[in-house]
């Protein structure tokens, strides 16, 4: 009976599998799954949104956000590091080169679905390179190949060679093999969402050649092109191939008619968003992450929008006319205005005044930020119909609890401390809500990330599975964002077609946002074209300021900032400084904080696992990390 | 007339050879046999004297002298296929029987054995009713693989858990520690070997019936020292960030929500045995009854075990017998935690103004689901945490005397095993959840273990001219283990009632997930001789080689083999020793052997591919990856062990030990190689480390006292230390940081900050403050840095990484103790143990915790925390750098783990002493009282805390924030939010009749 000795797997995959038919496409899932590892991660976005000029660190003290700030309340190091994910990649990266491989010895895979490996394995090289600089392109087994072998060593390579080697010939074939529209499955690449990131991906390779601000690179390397290319003609390409993006969409693709649309809800997975990194109500296991109960903040569950949050669950209402303040009218709750609490990070002063300045015509101030906490405590448990609110003034269900207005007034009365409304908020006579002025904005009370909120259809009449991570798709790429690569590049020096300026493209965008038929925060109907005022306060001359100042008016909080101040090198001065008041209640005196960011945080640092793990002399392995880290 | 050397003996057996034909002996030893041969055989036997032949020769007065059979006396230990008497053994092998093992009441034997053997550490893990402790032989030398002991019941491997067992059962437990000893184990003897052995009756006995019982109530050992309202709201007021009391929160409240949630609770055990023999035959049954309840509401461990044991003999060169085991056990409440008692902040409310008690309450920041006895009791349904377990252990024999060839057997041994675990969970909407309507969940889970053994066993014992004995063994055996798991979620259960019990009634699709069905299935074949010899008593030598093929190496890999060989010397034995009278007995043993452990899971030579399930849009789809590269060259690891012994008594017996030295050296130590991210693949299994253990063991018993009709007072002592150090990880790697392995060290340590205090402005260093800690405060913890100064006494950096430090968790020597005091029917006794040095994780006090947050969010433990006019204190200053994880605070969280615990102080009561008691029927009566765990002296964490220094929980376990379940951290044992540890006092009763 030697047959014992035999083994016979019945509850898992070999490694044999990988090369079946069946095996590759799981692969590709596997490719789709690893983006909520970052996208969605709370400290992620933390880490990123903090020390640019949208954020800074929120009160219920985070550290990544703290670290991540640069003005001396913490600093960046291998092992405080919120950006370890991005380094992570490298097993996907391995995964799409074994998928590249298997499919050509399986030979019944399509090239369209190759080309999908070929697109992430793009997608993740060009996350690593804008984050940490040159990185290997050999993991083991040569380069761009499928690494089953145990090399515990590793070589950075340059700049250049991993766009010319990596990302750029992967996705130029990924525009080529993929298909116009993505029938295959809810979510997947097409040839628009490539074209997005190869003219990306041109546009901040032509900066890095161009390097106006003499930003270091790592592994030193000089700023010519292995092709023997110039940042011109880079720009221009990048140019092209968004222009190509935009006009070479298929119908199933493009912008929404409203700004609102585009992050809300009900409305998620539309045509303008490109690539997200999906999610389900409908299943714990497929979701990543626990639908009901209690998430814990961690990958893959989408729990960045709670970082976001500040906790108003502690506004306070009475139950009776000049009754003592104790109820709490504003529940935490599964809707896009709420979700859970974490305080982590907050938009600066100059972020609302100066980049939001405009809140009326311009529909994204009002399609970015829950700037209205309204009541929904009898969703909760109280039985009160009627509470009241500031000026001892009745207020009903969905009435404003507590609003942030749009402009300063000095008839704003703060407390000192939490006051009767229990978080510090100021009170306006005969409005019976409580007000914050943007001047009054605190890292303990901002405005929230309506954005990227929870949403859920099993709330009923409750208050919903306010504590778990979020069910929505986080977004990564929006098809909106080629007019923005398309405009930069243009404005860079490349040669626009005809209607297709910097100022045309950026119109489009603007006159879009001109255009409202909801008023979110005012929860009531608003139809409305100010498209005309829109594209009226464009200015003649487009700038790259002026162009980043759009991008945080369309993307704010989303986790984009940092990459577009890092390729245009404009971080550094563009967040050297802002303004907010402090972390207690009632504390509303603005402060101006002062931001040390040196050129060598254009590169974040190594994850100190892979340090752990390397072999190597002493030197080298010093030698690995980014300068600037030890 | 028979005699013994204490003087006549009543009651013996004198049996005329090859008849019926006996008598018994009198009172005085006399006996009278009629109708003997002049040249028959007398057969003189008697309980605990060896049995004597006598040739009547025709004499008709014959006296004969009776040796005591030093094997009977409690002198046979069992080793690895067979049994030896203690003088003969040469491997490093420790007994203990089974009446010493109930001196503490335990609902499984690893309790009953903590302390009782040097060398082997049982640590607890869970503090839950029902859970087994963890066992380490001389120490951990694995890495990867499992550091457990193999255990061996009635001689077939145990495919079940050591819970399944009913103490009472057991006769005796012999541990074979070194690898001269278990490496006839080979693959599996790597960790050590426990063999248990059931009670069987004895030939020609009559029934007798034993019942035993006990009953005990268990309060709280120490409650979890929690600030009370005043406390939490001075706390509050210094940390400053909550300024709002919670919607059910007022200032002046003070609830003590552990006195809200613990009570008595119970222990209950009862045994009954009927036990006898014929002419040919024993047999033992048993039925014993154990439940033990916990202090939470509805958790608690129930079990029903039921034995037999038959042995009969078939002519004479056949004896066959059978043995099974079985218990039924139900396991209820085990998910219930005690963090949502001690996070919910005293100065809360739990009750409405109408008295009754609230759902949930509200902090400043969380919604706490109100966990209290009376709201986990007013569940009913609508909570059910139940696991039962069923298990069969049967072991069924058959030996041939062969016959013309004396001292041949042929045995063949066939072991079935069955267990079988059905656990089921069901809260239902909103239960213990802060949102009311938080859909219902259930799950069940159901395994099933079988396993066969078969094992062929030749042997041959003789002794050839009075002086050479020989025992000779050989094996062929083979095994098969199957495994097989499943799991099945579900939420949105319609009604309560359904509970767990139809899943299919679930609103939304169930879910089965493919990460929790496992299938395993592994083989083992094996051949192994084993050749004892010994000289006239004074020279033994035993050596035995083993070759094991398993089926979880890859093909070319699969056959490994183990050899072993020790000696030994009885010098007492020598002529030169007859003189010291001193000395009754003194042996010198000395043993080499491999071994190795078994510790490749099936299937892990194969590789494996991950997967990461992932939806699009409404479409679920699973995505595959290589997690793990195949390796065909996977091996075992090998353990070698050096073991010196020495074994005496001396004074009559009256003062015995046994001290062992040994060395073990693991070498292909399985080890998980991190590869850096770079690689693309996240490990892969290889046999690269090596790591060894050294260490003393030192065992002692005295009587100290000794009259029969006054006082008796024993004592016993064991000392045991082991030195365990990693000695090689994957090459250029000598430390593993990710899972706190470093060369050179301990395989358990902890790798972290060193506290030295806190920050101070009186400090020199104050001034550089924010280079030392950018962004910290005063009363923050400060911790060594070990980075270089400037000139003007400024660090060059900031504390970081680098200055983390390694600080053994090991143990400077550990040990037990016991000591009995007798007088008349009186017996009063004590069982400790005792542990001095290496550290102790203390959860709570830690940042991972968030029962030390110390800003006033949640029920904070009562600490001395630093405030302006506080400054050395230990814990930092309320609401400083780090928020929900104070920084460094984990650095305040290890504890100097000494202790000396007293377990069990028993008085009894035995009433066969007294005349008129024999005349009542009933043999033997005991009765008696116990205290458990009453007192523990010594111990730095009890005099911070008031509580159990003993471990209760896994690192992945009870605290907020744990290491995760693939983070090799999880292996240390903490002190956790587990259900509290408990002083007990129970009443017992022993009856034979």
């Amino acid at each position: 009976c030697s047959d014992i000795l035999e083994e016979q797997p019945r509850s898992i995959y070999t490694p044999e599998y990988f090369k079946t038919e069946k095996g590759v496409l799981g692969g590709l899932t596997a490719l789709y799954a690893h983006t909520r590892n970052f996208y969605g991660s709370g400290y992620y976005l933390a880490g990123v949104q903090s020390g640019t000029d949208e954020s800074t660190w929120g009160q219920n003290v985070n550290n990544d956000a703290k670290n991540a700030d640069f003005s001396g309340v913490g600093n960046l190091s291998s092992q405080n590091n919120p950006y370890a994910g991005i380094w992570g990649v490298f097993p996907n990266i391995n995964t799409a080169s074994g998928i590249i491989e298997n499919a050509e010895a399986v030979g019944t895979i399509s090239d369209a679905l190759v080309a999908e490996a070929r697109f992430f394995r793009a997608f993740d090289y060009f996350l690593l390179v804008q984050t940490f600089g040159g990185v290997p392109l050999d993991l083991g087994a040569g380069a761009l190949k499928f690494n089953t072998s145990t090399v515990r060593t590793s070589v950075r390579n340059t700049v250049p060679e991993v766009y010319t080697q990596a990302i750029f010939p992967d996705l130029i074939k990924a525009v080529a093999d993929l298909p116009n529209e993505n029938t295959r499955a809810t979510g997947t690449v097409n040839k628009t969402v490539a074209r997005l990131y190869l003219s990306q991906a041109y546009l901040t390779y032509a900066w890095w050649l161009q390097n106006p601000n003499n930003v270091p690179t790592y592994p030193a390397t000089p700023r010519t092109d292995p092709d023997g290319h110039d940042a011109n003609w880079y720009f221009q390409q990048a140019y092209n191939i968004a222009v190509d993006g935009i006009d070479m969409r298929p119908s199933s693709i493009g912008l929404l008619d409203y700004f609102y649309d585009v992050n809300e809800g009900s409305n998620d997975r539309n045509k303008e968003m490109l690539l997200y990194a999906d999610h389900t109500e409908g299943s714990d296991l497929y979701n990543g992450a626990p639908v009901t109960g209690w998430g814990s903040g961690s990958s893959p569950g989408n729990f960045a929008g709670w970082l976001a949050t500040w906790n108003y669950t502690e506004i306070r209402s009475s139950a009776t006319a000049g009754g003592s303040y104790n109820i709490s009218s504003v529940g935490r709750e599964a809707t896009q205005p709420h979700g859970r609490p974490w305080t982590g990070f907050t938009p600066t002063h100059q972020t609302i005044k100066n980049t939001f300045a405009d809140k009326i015509n311009d529909s994204r101030y009002d399609g970015t930020f829950t700037t209205v906490y309204r009541g929904n405590w009898l969703r909760g448990t109280s039985t009160v119909t009627t509470l009241y609110n500031a000026n001892n003034l009745p207020v009903q269900m969905e009435d404003p609890m507590l609003t942030f207005i749009d402009t300063d007034n000095p008839a704003v009365v703060y407390p000192s401390g939490a006051g009767s409304s229990g978080v510090g908020a100021g009170v306006l006579p005969g409005r019976a809500d409580w007000i914050v002025t943007p001047t009054g904005i605190s890292r303990l009370m901002y405005p929230g990330l309506w954005k990227l909120g929870p949403y859920r259809t099993d709330n009923g009449n409750t208050l919903g599975q306010a504590n778990v991570t979020y069910t929505r798709p986080f977004p990564i790429a929006k098809f909106s964002e080629l007019y923005f690569i398309a405009a930069e590049a243009a404005v860079k020096g490349a040669t626009p077609q005809s209607g297709k300026s910097a100022r045309e493209l950026i119109n489009v965008i603007r006159a879009r946002a001109g255009k409202w038929y909801y008023d979110n925060n005012g929860k009531a109907a608003k139809v409305q074209d100010n498209s005309a005022d829109m594209v009226a306060a464009t200015p003649a001359s487009i700038t790259i300021d002026y162009i980043l100042d759009e991008r945080t008016r369309e993307y704010y909080g989303e986790g984009k900032r940092w990459y577009d101040l890092a390729r245009t090198q404009t971080w550094h001065i563009r967040s050297a400084s802002y303004t907010i008041c402090g972390t207690s209640k009632g504390d509303h005196t603005p402060v101006t904080v002062n931001r040390t960011i040196p050129l060598t945080a254009y590169l974040r640092p190594i994850p100190q696992s892979q340090f752990d793990r390397m072999e190597g002399t002493d030197a080298d392995i010093a030698a690995y990390q980014n300068p600037g880290y030890n | 007339t028979v005699i013994s050397s204490d003087g006549p003996i009543p009651g013996a057996n004198v049996i005329l050879k090859g008849t019926k034909n006996g008598a018994a002996t009198n009172f005085d030893g006399e006996f009278t046999l009629n109708n003997v041969p002049s040249n028959g055989v007398l057969v003189i036997s008697f309980l605990g004297y060896k049995t004597k032949e006598v040739s009547v020769n025709n004499q008709k007065t014959i006296n004969i002298s009776l040796d005591l059979d030093t094997a009977a006396l409690d002198e046979v230990v069992v080793i690895g296929y067979g049994t030896q008497r203690k003088e003969s053994v040469t491997g490093s092998v420790a007994s203990i029987k089974g009446e010493a093992l109930l001196e503490v009441p335990s609902p499984n034997i690893s309790q009953s054995l903590q302390g009782r053997v040097s060398g082997v550490e049982f640590a607890q893990s869970s503090t839950k009713p029902g859970a087994s402790m963890q066992i380490r032989v001389r120490g951990t030398r694995s890495l990867n693989a499992s550091n457990d002991p193999l255990i061996v019941l009635d001689g077939i491997p145990f495919a079940g858990s050591i819970t399944d067992l009913n103490p009472t059962d057991i006769k005796s437990v012999d541990i074979l520690k070194d690898a001269s000893a278990t490496a006839i184990y080979g693959s599996r003897g790597a960790n050590g070997v426990i063999l248990v052995t059931t009670n069987k009756g004895s030939k020609g006995q009559e029934a007798k019936i034993n019942y035993t019982s006990y009953f005990g109530v268990k309060n709280i050992f120490a409650k979890y020292p929690m600030m009370n309202g005043e406390e939490f709201t001075k706390l509050r007021t210094e940390a400053n960030i909550y300024q709002t009391p919670g919607l059910d929160e007022e200032v002046g409240v003070n609830t003590d929500w552990q006195d809200l949630l613990f009570g008595t609770a119970t222990v209950t055990s009862h045994d009954i045995g009927i036990s006898g023999g014929g002419e040919k035959s024993n047999y033992n049954f048993g039925l014993g009854y154990y439940k033990d309840e916990s202090v939470l509401p509805g958790q608690d461990y129930e079990r029903i075990s039921l034995r037999a044991s038959i042995d009969q003999e078939i002519g004479d060169h056949l004896k066959v017998g059978f043995t099974t085991n079985n218990s039924y056990a139900v396991n209820n409440g085990n998910s219930l935690g005690i963090y949502g008692t001690l996070n919910s902040t005293p100065i809360a409310n739990p009750y409405n103004a109408d008295g009754s008690l609230k759902r949930v309450v509200q902090m400043p920041l969380d919604t706490q689901w109100v966990y209290t006895r009376a709201s986990i009791e007013a569940l009913g349904d609508s909570y059910i945490d139940q696991t039962k377990n069923f298990g069969s252990y049967n072991s069924i024999y058959g030996v041939l005397q062969i016959p013309g060839i004396e001292g041949l057997s042929y045995r063949l041994n066939l072991g079935l095993n069955y267990r079988q675990s059905n656990g089921g969970y069901y809260q239902g909407e909103g239960v213990f959840s802060d949102n009311p309507t938080t859909k219902s969940s259930a799950s069940i889970s159901n395994s099933q273990t079988t396993s066969w053994t078969i094992e062929n066993i030749l042997s041959y014992d003789r002794t050839f001219a009075e002086k050479h004995s020989f025992n000779a063994l050989a094996l062929y055996s083979s095994e098969e283990n199957s495994y097989n798991r499943s799991r099945v979620t579900a939420t949105d259960i319609p009604a309560d009632s359904f509970q767990f019990y139809n899943l299919g009634r679930a609103n939304d699709q169930p879910i089965v997930d493919p990460s929790q069905q496992w299938y395993t299935v592994s083989g083992l074949q094996s051949v192994m001789g084993r050749l004892m010899y010994s000289y006239d008593n004074r020279y033994m030598l035993s050596a035995s080689y083993r070759t094991d093929g398993s089926s979880r190496l890859a093909p070319g890999h699969k056959w490994v083999s183990y050899p072993a060989i020790s000696v030994g010397w009885n010098i007492h034995n020598e002529s030169f020793m007859e003189n010291i009278s001193l000395i009754n007995s003194l042996k010198i043993r000395a043993g080499y052997g491999t071994t190795s452990n078994q510790s490749i899971d099936p299937y892990s030579t194969l590789g494996r591919l991950g997967t990461t399930p992932y939806n699009f849009g409404d479409t679920y789809t699973t995505g595959f990856s290589v997690s793990e590269l195949p390796n065909p060259n996977l091996g075992w690891e090998k353990s070698t062990t050096m073991n010196y012994g020495l074994d005496f008594s001396m004074l009559n017996n009256r003062l015995s030990g046994t001290v062992d030295y040994y060395a073990t050296k693991t070498t292909d130590l399985l080890f998980r190689v991190g590869l850096p991210q770079t690689s693309g693949v996240s490990s892969y299994m290889a046999n690269i480390g090596e790591s060894e253990n050294k260490g003393l063991e030192f065992a002692l018993n005295g009587v100290l006292i000794d009259n029969p009709d006054g006082f008796t007072w024993e004592a016993g002592l064991n000392v045991y230390t082991n030195r365990n150090k990693l000695t090689k990880l994957a090459s250029g790697l000598d430390r593993d940081e990710s899972n706190w392995w470093f060369v050179g060290q301990p395989i358990d340590v902890i790798y972290d900050y060193k506290a030295v205090g806190l920050w101070n402005q009186d400090d020199p260093q104050y001034q550089y403050l924010n280079t030392f800690e950018p962004g910290g405060n005063e009363g923050m913890v400060k911790v060594e840095y070990t980075g270089d100064y400037n000139s003007d006494g400024s660090p060059v950096r900031a504390i970081g990484p680098a200055d983390r430090q390694i600080m053994s968790m090991q143990a400077d020597f550990q040990g037990g103790f016991n000591t009995r005091l007798a007088y008349k029917g009186i017996d009063f006794s004590i069982v400790g143990a005792f542990k001095s040095g290496g550290l102790l994780i203390a959860t709570p006090y830690g940042a991972n915790g968030y029962l030390n947050i110390l800003t006033g969010r949640r029920g904070n433990i009562d600490v001395d925390y630093w405030t302006p006019d506080n400054t050395d204190a230990k814990f930092p200053k309320p609401g400083g750098i780090g928020g929900d994880q104070p920084k460094y605070l984990n650095s305040l969280s290890y504890f100097d783990a000494s202790y000396v615990k007293i377990r069990t102080i028993t008085l009894g009561y035995n009433f066969d002493q007294s005349k008129w008691f024999k005349n009542t029927g009933i043999d033997r009566l005991r009765l008696y009282v116990t205290a458990q765990n009453p007192f523990v002296f010594f111990s730095p964490y009890k005099k911070q805390s008031g509580m159990d220094p003993e471990t209760n929980s896994f690192a992945n376990e009870n605290s907020a924030v744990t290491f995760g379940q693939n983070d090799q951290r999880k292996r240390l044992l903490t002190i956790g939010t587990n259900t509290p540890t408990t002083t007990n006092y129970v009443i017992g009763l022993n009856i034979t009749f």
